[in-house]
């Protein structure tokens, strides 16, 4: 019969049934999440979860618990593999690829993801960013807990931002090297050298503070701002901006929202697969910390203490941030975490089963 | 050998096409052979060894076994599926029951090309179908029912 080859690269692989149609199945360990819902969906029970628990382990040094601060047994980084298929038992349906909430198992039929063709379902999800709202401050790109955004941005000169004169008497100058030394702009390089006694100021550079001319014990510098008076008149506005854009690498993001939670211009917007619940049972709780790990928003945390005496939740769960990826309930060793997934957001599909499928994410 | 064999099957689903009251043109164009030939089928000048007796045998093998051998027999594959259509021995009810997953096994196993995929459903034309059962034996989540009708 037909069968299927696997080829293993690191701990990326590739399952492919090769026919009149070439099916492939690609995983990227990078991008998987270990939510376990491939798992799950498999109809032909191909699909293994790895040892996800311990894989973001080295990436927080530090947590802290109710009560102490506790420094974890940090290990050596560490990036296990997290999803296994059974090549012989496989059948490239793809349903592991539609459900997939990350794109981290993609099939491909023919060379085309089935994110492409109609009658696969996929994630109604986006996340965009406003290119004429976005300030460029960079904060989503340091919240985004997957490093999937770039904010590249190119600041104006700082020449087109003042106006001002500035000139400096040599003769009179004794190449003292104070103004230098204070210039918040650097802009003024001296030489003090014995016989070689120079001083450069870099127009570019200076800012028209003014602290040279102040400071100057030989009254050498002369020098006026003008930016404060009409001066402004003469600068462009246009010049001034920061200019950029920013970059979503689209298959890194896992909609957790950060980025619109912190963008303080309302430019992002983005859309989640699943709505629901995330309730995490404090008593059950062993502040073991796996689920703090696995999360892929950030949206697991241990709170820090007030001080002593004060009594703390285990952990703290930010529903905001939070997928319903399930990865946390999966992985938690006392069951202390519930994650209810209440809607599914993915493109009609006519198939009875992969509409089983879909709704068997909604426990 | 093989080619007596070929000729073989060739002149049965000759003889079937001109009980269907197919012309000889007709005949001659389906199976890739002159018009001459298949006017020596029908008038007795037949063909060389035992080769309809061979022929015969191979119709009545079991489905699988039939295919196979026709398989193996003609290098053409679009050929091969004419004489299974016309020399098979039985009909065959085909359907996909709702449990189907829309893996496509069954659409690459088919040597017959009888099933394609709809909305992630697969779809058996019945006419097609030889009956050898692979997609059946194959199909992981044992969604497809083929029922023979007896051509008699």
């Amino acid at each position: 019969m037909i069968k299927n080859t696997k080829e293993i690269k690191g701990k990326d692989f590739d399952v492919t049934r090769s026919a009149d149609e070439v099916r492939n199945l690609s995983f990227k360990n990078h991008i998987c999440i270990g939510c376990g819902i491939c798992e799950s969906t498999c109809p032909v029970g191909a699909i293994d979860l790895g040892d996800v628990a311990t894989n973001a382990r080295a990436k927080v040094d530090v947590y802290f618990s109710g009560h102490d601060k506790i420094a974890q047994n940090i290990n050596e980084p560490v990036d296990l593999q997290k999803v296994n298929v059974n090549e012989d038992k496989c059948v490239l349906c793809g349903m592991c690829s539609g459900l997939c909430p990350v794109d981290a198992l993609v099939l491909t039929i023919d060379g085309v993801p089935i994110a492409e063709i109609d009658e696969y379902p996929s994630y109604n999800v986006y996340t965009i960013i406003d290119d004429d709202k976005c300030l460029l401050c960079q904060k989503c790109q340091n919240a985004c807990p997957r490093e999937a955004i770039t904010i590249k941005r190119q600041l104006p000169n700082r020449v087109d931002l003042v106006t001002g004169e500035i000139e400096v008497n040599e003769e009179e100058c004794i190449n003292c090297g104070v103004c230098s030394e204070l210039c918040p702009a650097e802009a003024i390089v001296v030489d003090p050298t014995t016989g070689q006694e120079s001083i450069v100021i870099d127009k570019d550079k200076c800012v028209y503070c003014l602290v040279c001319k102040k400071v100057c014990p030989v009254n050498a510098i002369k020098a006026v701002c003008r930016s404060c008076s009409y001066g402004e008149y003469d600068l462009d506005p246009e010049l001034a901006k920061v200019k950029g854009s920013a970059i979503i690498e689209d298959a890194l993001c896992v909609r957790c929202g950060w980025c619109e939670g912190v963008c303080p211009a309302d430019a992002v917007e983005v859309k989640k697969p699943f709505e629901g619940t995330l309730v995490v049972d404090q008593d059950k709780c062993g502040t073991c910390g796996a689920c703090v790990d696995l999360c892929p928003c950030n949206a697991l945390a241990f709170p820090i203490s007030e001080g002593p005496g004060s009594r703390m939740e285990h952990v703290i769960a930010s529903e905001e941030y939070c997928i319903k990826c399930g990865a946390c309930a999966n992985i938690c060793p006392n069951e202390a975490i519930t994650v209810t997934r209440t809607a599914i957001d993915n493109t009609p599909i006519n198939s009875i089963t992969w509409n089983k499928a879909f709704d068997a994410l909604k426990n | 050998m093989p080619k007596h064999i070929a000729s073989g099957l060739k002149y049965l689903a000759a003889v079937r096409l001109k009980d269907e009251g197919k012309s000889q043109q007709y005949i001659a164009d389906q199976l890739d052979i002159d018009r001459s030939t298949v006017s020596h089928y029908f008038n007795g000048r037949n063909l060389k060894w035992n080769s309809i007796d061979v022929a015969k045998t191979i119709t009545e093998l079991s489905p699988a076994d039939f295919l196979a051998m026709v398989k193996a027999v003609f290098e053409d594959a679009d050929m091969a599926r004419k004489i299974v259509l016309i020399c098979k021995e039985n009909n065959y009810d085909a359907m996909i029951k709702e449990s189907c997953i829309g893996c496509g096994l069954c659409v690459n196993l088919c040597f017959m090309k009888a099933i394609k995929l709809d909305s992630l459903h697969a779809q058996i034309d019945s006419i097609c179908c030889c009956g050898c059962y692979i997609c059946k034996e194959e199909c992981p989540t044992n969604s497809i029912k083929i029922l023979e009708i007896e051509n008699d």
